[in-house]
């Protein structure tokens, strides 16, 4: 059954470094390249920026929505889409239709793939547990709102009493 | 095949040739990579009297097996060529995620030779490469040429390695640079590279690096990436940058201040990474695959500079256009000079090296306004630096003669053996800002004997002299002498020296970043070999990755002996041997010490099995080190080198 937990991405920790790459694509295909990770880093070198991008887990998730075989469909146990690579015909649609990129094709199988949540390891999701700048966290979506709820309040206050002062 | 992508490509730019190349298996095991590879390439094709800009001349760019691999920090870049600068072997490394791209187009080196009749690029689309135009980024900076090139081949996700407008004026300390701001900084190989017309090199890779082991490299990993978590480097290195070694430096009195006149400064926390990352920090940047994310990305909020942006700076790259040229009191001047070396793409410890001699032929009294094309060469006027730098990087006025870099300049200008008593060289490189009086005395000795223009930190990074506190026991477990993690003694110093250079040399041909095996220390020879097996489905042993450093680490001495330059040569500026440092701050620890050279050197050669006379390799060793041909190419070169000695003095530069 699933934990309840997801990953979150935080461009604003992301140092673009793609070590989340690197060990998804090494943890579920046993090589190491972007072409095969199910998380991506898009990267603005000239302006210092980078945006790590991974399956949001979407309740409504457009990816099975779109899925003419019934390949991509929510998985309630995983709490997450999954992508039956048997049904899977290669026809790109889910990978359009996510709202942020996160589904890749395959370069050998031609098929689509996606985040499965690293389902089974005991560490939780290699990109996650890779990240060194807390970018991508594994976590409670609702403890994580009110964790950031609680931070912007504080930065909040805390600029305003420095206006007062100033 | 698994780790390496198993071939090269030699592109010529004079008849427009592309091949490729496989490499052997034999190969592969003898040189491993990256900075192997480039050595062998330049010590076989590149021969000693060639000059560095001639069309026949090569630049080597080498990634090894572990090279966008999932091990820490795989996307470096070692670049070869022979100097410009020092005339001898030449080389400079750096990160950024160009390396890997590389590696997923499907090579493990890129070798550069002849000249295009105009400027132009290499367009490498996986097996696909053409030469493009590049006409029209020609003169620009990197941050706009890589722009330029993404929009026109329409893609935004590449990669690309490039030179800067210094770079094309062929000023001798150019740098080559990949993911615009990531920089091969030493040896001036980006005016190679401009003296070939070549721009840049964009690089989009669609493949990936086979793995022998998956599961047995995702355990290696998982462990590394997590001792990582804790390691006390990587958190400093994390939140401040490189630049958390600045009050570091000034409390063993290792921060130059004015051309190493003094080794610390009340004020060093102006430019410390704790301010930094307080005032001027926009983000944190990490190349390919690392887990320590050291770099930096500054955007300057207040004054005259106010909203200039650039990728850096790292400690070597503020502290020579900063406090050795005496500019302490505003920051936004420091950040301001590094923009601008970034932008002119050259090297910023050249630049602020030859910078801070001049001012101090000015200052003592060897040059005046009428060399300099009337600017005053003050110490700490921000303004006259930043002007300098323009002036070098576009080779105008009183710029033209530093664009030489520091030892040809002061000959340029006829200043005679006073002249290069303060250009702070060793082989015709200027030193880090790094005192061996302070930083330590096996920095100091890896300085006089290194391998690229000598005076380099990167040689052997022995901050196992730095580690005693935040590594107790480790020098014991390496060295055997506890004593060692001391920077002022000279305990096992020889020994230190020797065994990381040979460990340094084959971490560069792996191509992972020193800064998670020789400043952290968290991942280790037993570790390297250990991933490098798990990638490779080899059998390399940890006498192995030492005596494939030990080769090229002679093969690269043995390049500087064709050129003439060995024992005479190995020594360090002679500030360091004479003036006992000063005190800049109370707490300083080193005050009045002076660098004891001669108390390590000759053990050092025979822990090298070099000749105590010449400095050259013996020809015992380098027969067991498989490099027969170079012992015969030693041979006749042995006595004339000696007997040279008699009537000559050392060379600054070859």
């Amino acid at each position: 059954m699933s934990n309840g937990k997801v990953l979150l991405f935080n461009h604003e920790k992301c140092a673009g470094c793609r070590s989340c790459v690197v060990g998804c694509s090494l943890y579920h295909d046993g090589e190491c390249g972007k072409v095969l990770s199910r998380v991506a880093v898009v990267r603005n070198e000239r302006f210092g920026e980078s945006f790590p991008v991974g399956c949001d887990a979407c309740s409504d998730a457009p990816c099975a929505a779109v899925c003419p075989t019934g390949a991509c469909a929510m998985d309630h146990e995983a709490g997450i889409t999954k992508i039956d690579a048997n049904k899977c015909i290669g026809c790109k649609e889910c990978a359009m239709a996510c709202p942020f990129g996160a589904i890749n094709m395959h370069y050998k199988t031609g098929k689509a793939f996606k985040c499965d949540l690293c389902e089974g390891r005991e560490e939780g999701p290699v990109c996650a547990d890779w990240c060194p700048g807390g970018a991508i966290t594994y976590e409670l979506p609702n403890v994580a709102l009110k964790v950031k709820r609680r931070d912007k309040l504080t930065e909040r206050l805390k600029a305003a009493k420095v206006g007062e002062e100033g | 095949m698994n780790g390496w992508a198993g071939q090269r490509l030699r592109v010529d730019l004079t008849t427009g040739e592309i091949t490729k190349e496989p490499l052997s298996f034999e190969y592969r095991k003898k040189w491993i990579g990256g900075r192997g590879f480039n050595s062998e390439v330049i010590y076989n094709e590149v021969p000693p009297s060639l000059d560095p800009y001639d069309p026949k001349a090569r630049v080597c760019f080498g990634v090894g097996p572990m090279s966008g691999s999932a091990a820490p920090s795989t996307g470096r870049v070692t670049v070869t060529a022979k100097s410009p600068l020092t005339g001898g072997f030449g080389d400079a490394n750096m990160g950024g995620h160009w390396g890997a791209e590389v590696k997923y187009a499907g090579y493990d080196q890129i070798i550069v030779q002849g000249r295009a009749k105009k400027p132009v690029y290499i367009w490498i689309d996986d097996d696909k490469v053409e030469l493009r135009d590049a006409g029209h980024l020609w003169g620009k900076f990197p941050r706009e040429a890589d722009q330029m090139i993404k929009e026109e081949l329409g893609d935004e996700d590449i990669h690309i390695m490039m030179i800067g407008p210094a770079g094309e004026n062929m000023v001798r300390f150019a740098c080559t640079f990949n993911d615009v701001w990531r920089a091969a900084g030493r040896t001036g190989t980006g005016g190679v590279l401009g003296s070939k017309n070549l721009k840049a090199i964009a690089t989009r890779g669609s493949g990936t690096v086979k793995v022998a082991d998956p599961k047995k490299l995702m355990d290696v990993c998982n462990r590394l990436r997590q001792a990582f978590k804790n390691d006390p480097m990587k958190m400093g290195l994390y939140e401040f940058g490189s630049l958390c070694l600045i009050n570091v430096a000034n409390r063993d009195g290792w921060f130059p201040w004015k051309n190493f006149q003094g080794g610390a400064h009340p004020d060093a926390n102006n430019l410390s990474g704790e301010t930094h990352a307080a005032t001027v920090l926009k983000h944190r940047e990490g190349c390919y695959a690392c887990p320590i994310c050291c770099g930096r990305f500054t955007q300057i909020k207040d004054g005259k500079y106010a909203g200039e942006e650039f990728g850096g700076p790292e400690y070597e790259h503020a502290v020579p256009t900063g406090p050795r040229v005496g500019i302490i009191d505003d920051a936004n001047d420091i950040w301001h000079n590094c923009c601008l070396t970034n932008d002119y793409g050259m090297d910023a410890i050249e630049c602020g090296g030859t910078i801070a001699a001049a001012m101090e032929w000015y200052q003592r009294g060897l040059i005046t306004t009428k060399d300099t094309g009337g600017l005053e060469l003050e110490w700490g006027n921000a303004e006259v630096v930043a002007t300098l730098i323009e002036q070098i990087g576009q080779r105008k006025g009183f710029g033209n003669i530093l664009a030489e870099g520091a030892d040809r300049a002061s000959d340029k200008l006829g200043l005679g053996d006073e002249g290069h008593y303060y250009t702070i060289t060793t082989r015709g490189m200027t030193l880090p800002g790094d005192d061996p009086r302070g930083l330590g005395f096996g920095y100091g000795l890896s300085f006089s004997v290194g391998t690229r223009g000598g005076c380099d930190h990167l040689r052997s990074l022995c901050c196992l002299e730095l580690s005693g506190a935040l590594y107790p026991g480790l020098n014991t477990r390496l060295l055997g002498d506890e004593s060692a993690c001391k920077p002022v003694t000279v305990n096992s110093k020889p020994y230190m020296v020797y065994y990381e250079e040979n460990q340094k040399a084959t971490t560069d041909c792996l191509n992972v970043c020193c800064f998670t095996t020789h400043w952290s220390y968290a991942v280790l020879t037993p570790d390297q070999v250990e991933y490098l097996n798990a990638v490779t489905g080899l059998d390399f042993t940890e006498e192995d990755f030492q005596e494939v450093g030990e080769r090229i680490y002679n093969l690269e001495r043995a390049y500087w002996n064709r050129c003439m330059s060995g024992s005479r040569e190995d020594t360090v500026p002679e500030r360091f041997l004479k003036e006992p440092m000063p005190q800049g701050v109370d707490y300083q620890t080193n005050v009045g010490v002076t660098f004891p050279l001669n108390d390590m050197l000759s053990q050092y050669y025979r822990y090298r099995d070099w000749d105590s006379k010449s400095g050259f390799p013996s020809e015992r060793k380098l027969k067991q080190l498989g490099l027969d041909y170079v012992a015969k190419d030693l041979a006749p070169l042995r006595s004339k080198y000696v007997s040279e000695t008699e009537k000559k003095k050392k060379k600054y530069y070859v």
